[in-house]
């Protein structure tokens, strides 16, 4: 038989292990808390005008970790980031997301806007001393649009003449896309687009080395005309990326950084504590409590930076389930959501927002008429709905639960207690239905999955249309995947933005999303809640720009200007997959 | 019956084991919400782009044919070589094979497909992260058990005094404090304060790779360690209160070789069974330690799968998860053997 042990024996445990616990979370508590103070920005080498000088490696982190780096194959908005650089573009969008040419010299409109043609620079090298040429575009272009391709963002060019049979495997080659000399190149498309540049800038059609072949590879290192290049050997999947400077890139004297380094998987606090030592340069991943620290604190404000608001979220509301087939609902939902509660949940990144685009996307009007909290207007729609409710006794309203769709992650979580208790005083109940987020958009983006559902959406590039296509157009209402989460549709709704999809003349274009934006406004398929930035902090030896509203960082123009060398070598080393 | 038909048996039953858990697994990934072509294609793309992606990666057939097409794959005869690129006509690609016995000019493949999400061979995913987590599984074990056994000794040699309350207390502690608490601290004070350890990641030189496993093995061995603290220490005081112990000790040996010799050999038996077991949960990977301290291992591997519903990664996890568990149960029995003369009488159909 085992022996008890006995009750002496148990008690003087419990006595040594609360004697021992309560020692351990003293230590945590003090090294936690001496370090709540944040250490202060490694000094500079020299002052603020000096100019700019070479040399040096950025090391980033993330807690995420990146997908592939073809442009061609599977990616995300981490993987856009290193890519960007990696390959460029016939145009490229600026710190500020606007179109500026990048391998294209310039380009011509021609044939009613109908054909975009491209000039290319002459005497760009590529990653493998390779000069590009415009067959090299058209290979590219070729290469990511075949049907062998697993390129997730292909759809986007079906405005190209010839598209459908290319893609389909009907023809060999890709007819709208045109060589016209070594270095001229054009795009011919079925009908004049508006948005053909933004979605060129985008990197699937960004020209590859030959190496790259006319076909996708799962197998091929990554190549292309960018600033930095990628060697062998250094993506460590799960671990880190190290981009080396491109010594032929086209603009020259760029970059002046010798290498960019990312690690991933890393946790926040990790890369706080490594920011704080220097071996982290830019800190963008923090807890709510860091960035209230380093927001507040004098010797850190100039190098924070507030992203771009070019995210939208709000509360999808399915238009076919009721009771949200019934405009008043939905009305009164927009009316009934104090959108400065969000805000409060996390105030260094939410923007309150009630209206469709947010606020540092061109068609942004911050004096729309759109949504607004008002209670008494909000139980006003509930009266014209038929669902008359009574705050005082709790009376009336929807008599059933409504099942609201979130995942379990970070803030929606938060949003949707606050929503929970906002409809409440309208006499709609909700009941939080918390799934993970596969399931989410499984259940979400099928007609009839949720009735009303978390609504979220970031920008593939700053326009209304990368907005109001994917999310409430009836096109965008499919037997499964469907990205109009409210399955809203609306003719006359679809006529604009179909017309603004064409419309070349920006005051005609604004013209029709303001209309498309009204009905939006009216019809409250979604009542819009608050867009979410980033806040971001930098080193003060991080010289020149470097974040950017569509690839979040960008280096090019970056440099370095660190006294002393770097913290000791324990923590970090500067080769791949660091010990840090 | 002999050696070889123990291990024969053994591992027939563990082939049963491994397609009843990877069918398992297979259907509940079937079942549950969630859309393959949907999460490679990510959130925002056009249905068109994910029907086109659905069917490039046969997502499209009904369940029963993907469910069939696995395992006709994963084992089959193809070229001596793996072939680098796939054949530009239909059928024949044998780029996502592992060459596992080579036949003359053919070969048997092991082949668990590609990767939805990295796009590699899973053959390939597998072979760079298995190392890893077996490194780090093998030392964690290690500490936990030279922990907890030294531990544990002592505390039931020093029954009742303040070295065995400090001890149990200490295992209460480890076996309470989550992993993540114990990583963090040991991050924050070897890694953060004093310097002395990489704070996480694996390194890319086998110098590297040793510092780096030490704060992850060092985390899964206290955590462990307690638990193997309190185990031998009620083995040993029921076994250094037996009646062969006192004729031990009465027998004039010393106290030592008592302890060392004769009581703990017997209390090693439950140890063995715990180890066993939990070498096997090892090597399905600490996910949070890996996490915590960005060890690429299994456990974050098959993680990720799962979020990102990447059946091939997942169903290969599996197998390897529960070939370790399977091979580490039968490593005890063996053991059983070596530690007990009674069991391996009775396995040899003998009597003493």
């Amino acid at each position: 038989m085992r022996s008890i042990p006995g009750r002496r024996s148990a008690r003087g445990s419990a006595v040594a292990g609360i004697a021992t616990g309560t020692s351990m979370a003293a230590l945590v508590a003090m090294l936690v808390g001496c370090r709540a103070e944040l250490a202060p920005p490694i000094p500079t080498a020299s002052s603020r005008d000096t100019e700019a000088r070479r040399g040096g490696t950025l090391h980033l982190a993330s807690m995420a970790d990146i997908r592939g780096l073809d442009p061609a194959g599977p990616a995300d908005g981490l993987s856009g980031a290193a890519m960007h650089l990696i390959f460029a573009g016939l145009v490229d969008f600026d710190e500020h997301g606007r179109i500026l040419p990048d391998l294209a010299d310039h380009w011509e409109l021609a044939d009613a806007g109908t054909t975009y043609r491209f000039v290319l620079r002459e005497g760009v090298r590529m990653h493998d001393g390779e000069e590009l040429t415009a067959a090299d575009v058209k290979r590219s272009m070729e290469r990511a649009l075949h049907p062998s391709s697993p390129d997730p963002n292909a759809s986007y060019f079906d405005g190209i003449a010839g598209y459908a049979a290319y893609a389909s495997g009907r023809a060999e080659h890709l007819d709208g896309v045109v060589v016209e000399g070594r270095y001229v190149v054009s795009f011919r498309l079925s009908q004049p687009d508006a948005t053909f540049l933004s979605v060129l800038a985008l990197l699937s059609p960004r020209p590859v080395c030959k190496t790259g072949g006319d076909r996708y590879v799962d197998t091929w290192l990554p190549c292309g005309a960018g600033p930095f290049k990628l060697l062998a050997g250094r993506w460590q999947r799960g671990a880190s990326l190290r981009l080396e400077r491109h010594d032929g890139y086209f603009r020259a004297g760029l970059p002046y950084l010798d290498a960019v380094e990312w690690t991933y998987n890393e946790q926040p606090l990790a890369q706080r504590f490594g920011f704080e030592a220097g071996e982290v340069d830019l800190l963008r991943e923090m807890t709510q409590a860091d960035q209230t620290r380093f927001a507040s604190d004098a010797r850190w404000r100039p190098f924070g930076t507030r992203d771009a608001d070019v995210s939208l979220y709000g509360e999808a509301m399915n238009t076919r389930v009721p009771p949200f087939d019934n405009v008043e609902v939905r009305r009164a939902v927009a009316a009934a959501i104090d959108r400065e509660h969000y805000r409060l949940l996390k105030p260094g990144y939410v923007t309150p927002l009630t209206q469709p685009i947010p606020r540092d996307i061109p068609g942004h009007d911050p004096d729309l008429p759109c949504q607004r909290y008002d209670h008494a207007a909000a139980l006003e729609h509930m009266r014209l709905a038929g669902l008359p409710y009574d705050p005082a006794t709790g009376l009336g309203g929807w008599p059933k639960p409504i099942e609201y769709l979130l995942y379990d992650k970070g803030l929606p979580v938060w949003t949707a207690q606050v929503l929970k208790q906002e409809l409440a005083s309208i006499g709609l109940r909700i009941e939080l239905r918390l799934v993970s987020f596969p399931a989410f958009l499984a259940i979400q983006q099928r007609p009839g999955g949720a009735a009303m559902s978390l609504g979220s959406w970031s920008m593939d590039y700053p326009d209304p249309s990368s907005f109001f296509e994917p999310l409430f157009t009836s096109g965008a209402i499919g037997a499964e995947s469907s990205s109009n989460a409210a399955f809203f549709s609306n003719l006359r709704f679809d006529d604009l933005v179909a017309r603004a999809h064409r419309e070349l003349d920006a005051e005609r274009r604004r013209t029709l999303y303001d209309e498309a934006s009204s009905i939006l406004c009216d019809e409250a398929p979604w009542a819009f809640t608050f867009s979410y930035h980033w806040f971001e902090e930098r080193q003060a030896y991080v010289r020149g720009p470097v974040f950017n509203a569509v690839w979040i960082v960008d280096p090019t123009r970056t440099w370095l200007d660190r006294a002393g060398s770097p913290a000791g070598s324990t923590l970090g080393s500067s080769s791949v997959g660091s010990g840090r | 019956m002999t050696l070889f038909e123990f291990l024969a048996r053994r591992f027939a039953w563990s082939l049963g084991v491994v397609w009843a858990v990877v069918s398992i697994a297979f259907v509940v990934n079937v079942l549950i919400p969630g859309d393959a072509a949907r999460l490679v294609a990510g959130p925002q793309a056009r249905p068109a782009d994910v029907v086109h992606i659905r069917e490039q990666l046969g997502l499209d057939r009904p369940p029963l044919v993907q469910y069939a097409r696995f395992w006709a794959r994963l084992v089959h005869v193809g070229p001596r070589e793996r072939p680098r690129e796939r054949p530009r006509e239909r059928g024949g690609d044998h780029t996502s094979c592992a060459v596992a016995i080579p036949l003359g000019r053919a070969a048997v493949h092991v082949d668990f497909g590609k990767s939805f999400q990295m796009r590699q061979p899973v053959v390939d995913v597998i072979a760079e992260r298995l190392p890893r987590t077996l490194a780090l599984a093998l030392a964690g074990m290690l500490l936990q058990l030279v922990f907890g056994a030294a531990t544990g000794v002592l505390a039931a040699t020093y029954r009742g005094t303040w070295i065995d309350r400090g001890l149990v207390g200490m295992s209460l502690l480890g076996v309470s404090a989550p992993t993540f608490l114990i990583a963090l601290v040991l991050q924050l004070v070897l890694a953060r304060e004093l310097r002395w350890l990489p704070l996480d990641g694996y390194g890319t030189t086998l110098g590297e790779h040793a510092l780096c496993l030490v704060l992850p093995a060092t985390t899964l061995g206290i955590y462990g360690a307690a638990y193997y603290t309190r185990l031998v220490r009620d083995e040993m005081i029921t076994l250094l209160a037996a009646d062969w112990v006192r004729t031990a000790r009465a027998k004039g040996l010393s106290a030592s070789r008592v302890v060392l010799r004769h009581a703990l050999r017997n209390a090693l038996m439950p140890v063995v069974t715990a180890a066993g077991l939990d070498f096997g949960a090892l090597m399905g990977g600490a996910i949070v330690t890996e996490t915590v301290f960005r060890w690429p291992g299994l456990g974050q591997l098959s993680v990720n799968a799962m979020l990102n519903r990447d059946s091939p990664v997942v169903s290969a996890c599996v197998i390897v998860t529960s070939a370790a568990i399977v091979a580490s149960n039968v490593v005890v029995d063996l053991l059983y053997g070596q530690l007990d003369p009674r069991v391996r009488d009775a396995r040899a159909g003998g009597t003493r």
